[in-house]
Formats: structure tokens, sequence, C-alpha cells
């Protein structure tokens, strides 16, 4: 009986929304022209200042922070977002450097400043950074004051999780080692988890697409390949310039030594591109199912958008449940695959096979 | 493509962010929750085994306790059969004294009796001896010469009396 009315309450609210969109259709039919490339990457990608919710105009300034040929520049983002030029600096709308903030030269060419802006993405990776230290604090203040008492609610939520990341995986694979490695492994972990579920958050402090943007995923790989690398141990570096092939392979020409170079690399790689690739698929395709309303609407009338609004609201609710999932697992995996890669680099020399 | 080709900016402030991020933590909270978390682990599983062995030890006290008090309803078994048979050793024994001891008083006063029947038969004797004496003396006055053949005579004669009797 219950689930019967949520889903009558569902379906109602569902046919408001598409009656809805449909009549502000009809009324402003022909004014807007829907270009989903654009739209697309406007909300996958960065920008000076953020977007609050139901007002596209409207954004909450950023401070922009810019080295450009005669100096520092630090003003805030409202300055420039409207397309005005200030001290010299306005974001570029074109071929190149598109919604970037570019220095205005005397003669009218334009140039890329040294960009250090407190952007969307960056002030986003700040906000995820602090809800982490406040998540990871609330477990640790549980313990500085009640002792060896069991957590309640969210923290025991927490306490959940990072003793499923530290005892049922980072321990039984580093073993003795995991004491050294696990505060390095447990950050990756709740800072890749958070930046996930807060870029499936629509509105103001979530919102923004962060490991769905390379650069963020590749300083997280980055730092992974060097904790790999600084902590190989002597067995390690052997196996990888002298490995236990037959001569031929490694002396006149190196080549196992150069697939074992190559494979340095592609490990931290794949990290990087797993993540990135995971999570803006999934943002890809809520946003693709939300134009699909608009696309269809310009093609075939307010009705068919209408229409479709139903279709594509049910499919994007099941795509953002399942990149909840999928924010957790892709969290979770480039964990364990740090965690493995570190454990592979801590090889200890062992007997020679005969 | 604005997505594949990273951002210096975005590059500069994640790495920032996350050292600050990853040093905060590692020096304040993952160690101690990680710590918490094993001592508690630890704090658990011996409690489990400290039940476990406070379990098997009451058990075991329970058995120990069964077997003490059956041991004692033995001794008390044992204790009240010895004293049952001590009680009638004592009885017996005292049984046994009195007998002697009545034996002994009968057995003296048979003595006394028989010093008394000695000491009347002398007596007897005597005054019958006198009584005799005096009897012969009126008798025969004259034919009796001197005393004590008159004596040994009467003793005699007595003694002939007494073997007949």
């Amino acid at each position: 009986m219950k689930k019967a009315i949520t889903a009558i309450i569902a379906l109602v609210l569902i046919a408001l929304a598409a009656y809805g969109y449909m009549r502000a259709a009809q009324h402003h039919h022909g004014t807007t022209e829907v270009n989903p490339k654009e739209i697309i990457y406007e909300h996958l990608g960065d920008a000076y200042g953020w977007e609050i919710p139901f007002a596209h105009d409207v954004r909450i300034p950023l401070p922009i922070i810019a080295k450009a040929d005669d100096g520092w520049h630090c003003f805030m983002s409202c300055r420039v977002t409207g397309g005005e030029t200030y001290e010299g600096l306005r974001i570029n709308h074109g071929e190149q450097y598109n919604g970037k903030l570019v220095q205005v030269h005397a003669d009218g060419s334009v140039s890329r400043p040294l960009d250090l802006s407190i952007t969307k993405n960056v002030a986003a990776i700040v906000v995820c950074a602090l809800l982490v230290i406040a998540m990871v604090f609330s477990v640790r203040n549980w313990y500085r004051k009640h002792g060896m008492k069991a957590p309640r609610r969210g923290t025991a939520l927490l306490e959940l999780v990072v003793d499923y990341v530290y005892t049922d995986t980072i321990r039984p694979i580093l073993g003795k080692h995991s004491p050294k490695y696990a505060p390095y492994l447990l950050t990756v972990f709740f800072f890749i988890l958070t930046m996930n579920l807060m870029g499936l958050m629509v509105i103001f402090p979530g919102g923004a697409n962060l490991t769905g943007n390379l650069a963020v995923t590749m300083v997280l790989a980055v730092i992974t390949f060097f904790v790999i690398n600084l902590s190989g141990t002597r067995e390690y570096w052997k196996e990888i310039l002298w490995p236990d092939v037959p001569l031929g392979l490694k002396c006149p020409v190196p080549m196992m030594p150069f697939i074992e170079i190559l494979g340095m690399f592609t490990k931290p790689v794949a990290l990087m591109v797993r993540l990135f690739a995971n999570m803006m698929g999934g943002h890809m395709v809520v946003l693709v199912l939300m134009l699909l309303i608009f696309i269809f609407s310009g093609m075939f009338g307010a009705a068919v958008g209408g229409a479709t609004t139903v279709f594509s609201l049910a499919f994007a609710l099941f795509m953002l449940a399942l990149d909840t999932l999928v924010s957790f697992i892709q969290a979770y995996v480039f964990t364990i695959l740090s965690t493995i890669f570190i454990s592979m680099a801590l090889v200890e020399p062992h007997g020679h096979e005969a | 493509m604005e997505l594949f080709t990273p951002e210096f900016g975005l590059v500069f402030w994640m790495f920032v962010a996350f050292l600050c991020l990853y040093c905060i933590l590692a020096k304040w909270a993952w160690p101690f929750i990680i710590r918490s978390m094993e001592e508690r682990a630890d704090l658990i599983d011996k409690g489990v085994a400290y039940a476990q062995e406070s379990k098997a030890q009451l058990d075991n006290a329970k058995a120990q306790a069964e077997s003490l008090l059956a041991e004692a309803r033995q001794q008390q078994a044992d204790i009240l059969r010895d004293a049952a048979k001590m009680r009638n050793q004592i009885i017996e024994d005292a049984r046994g004294e009195a007998v002697v001891e009545a034996k002994k008083v009968s057995d003296a006063a048979l003595v006394s009796i028989e010093q008394a029947k000695k000491e009347s038969e002398k007596q007897i004797r005597r005054e019958v001896g006198e009584i005799a004496l005096q009897i012969a003396e009126k008798v025969l006055r004259k034919n009796v010469s001197s005393d004590q053949a008159q004596r040994e005579l009467v003793d005699k004669y007595l003694n002939e009396v007494e073997t007949k009797n």
C-alpha cells in the first residue's frame, strides 16, 4: 500500500514535470537554441565562479590569482565573468583558450597568464578536503572522548568504512608495512570518495566534476607513482633493470628492462585514466539524458519533449544511483590497486627458482 | 578539449590541497584511529577469551565443588559409622568391665564370707571345745591327769567329727 502511494506520487511528480516543461517550452518556443556540446563541456569543466542552483547567470564570485607579464593580479571573478576586461585580463571565448582567463595585449592578441585562480574546481577541492578532515576527525574525536566504546550513527558508518579499507584491504596486502602506508592510502580513499560523491550533488557545495577531471586524477596518480617507486626495494629495482630472464632478452637490446620501465608508468596512468573515465562517463551520461529532452523538443515539438522528460528523469535517476555505487567502487579500486602496487614494490628477495 | 588537458592551476592547487590533507590526517588522525581500532579489536578478542576462560573455570569449579561435596558426604558417612562402631565398642567394653567388676565384688564377698565362715567355725570349734572340756571335766574329773593331754584328745575327737561331716 505504502509502496503504491509512493509510486503514484512519483508518477504524478514526473507527469507534472513533463507538463510544466511542455508549457514552458511552448511559451519560449524558438527563443533558445540548444548547443549540447557546449552545455556538456560547461558542466564538466571548470569555471571562474560557482553557479548557484536555478539561476544560470548568478555565480558565487571566487578569487582570481594570475601572474601576467606585468605582475600578479588578484581580484574577485565577478569583475570578469560578465565578459569585461579587468586589469588587462578577461575570460576568452573562441577557439583558443575558450572559457579561460587570458591577458589582452595592446595589439589585441591574447596569451595565457600563469593562472593560479581559485576556480570552481579548486574551491570544490578545498570543500572536499575540509569535509574529509571533518569526517576523519569526528572518528578520531570519538575515540579520544569515548575510548573503547563503539561509535554510533555517522561515526559508526565512517569507522566501518575505515575498518573495511584498513583491516580488510590494506593490512592483508601490506602486512607489517601497513602502518607506514595506511595514512596515505586511507587519505586517498576518503578524498576520492568525497570528491566522487560531492560531484554527484548538483547544487552548490557539490556539483564540481573533480574526479572526472584529468588534472585531479593525474595529481593523485603522480603521487602514487612516487610513493611506489620511492619505497621500492633493491629487489624491485633489480627486477626492473635486470630481470630474471634469458640473457638474450636483456643484454644486447634491453627489451625486458624496457618493458618493465614502461610498466612502471602504465600502472599509475591506468589508475589515472580509470578513475577519470568512470566518473566523467557517469556525469556525461546523466547530462546527455537531460539534454535529450531539449534536443527532442527542438526536433519534434514540446509534446515529445515533455514525454521524453519522463524517460530521461527515470534513466538519469538510475544513472545517478549507479554513479553512487561507482563512486565507492572507483575510490576503492584506486586504493586497493595503489596498495597492491606498493606491496609489489616492497618485494623481498625470494629463493632462486630452480 | 579542456577535459583532457590538465590545467596547471588546478594541478597546483590539487597537489597543495592533497599534501595539506595528507599531512594533517597522517599526523593527527589516522595513526590514532588505527591504533584505537586495533586496541579495541584486541580488547574484544581478550574479552571473548576471558569470558571463555572464566566459563571453563566456572564449569571446573562446579565439578570441583561437586567432588568436594561427595567427598564430604563420604567422610560424614565414615565418621558416623566410626562413631557407631566406637559407641558399640564402648558399650561392649563397659559391659565387660562391669562383669569383671561384679565378679570381683562377688569374689571378694565370697572370700569374706568364707573367712567369716572359717572364723565362725573356729569360734564354734573353740566354744564347742570349751563346752566339751567343761562337760568332760565335770564328767571325768578324776581320770584326767593333765590338762594338755585332755585337750589333744578333745581335738582328735573333734577332727573326727569334722571329717565325718
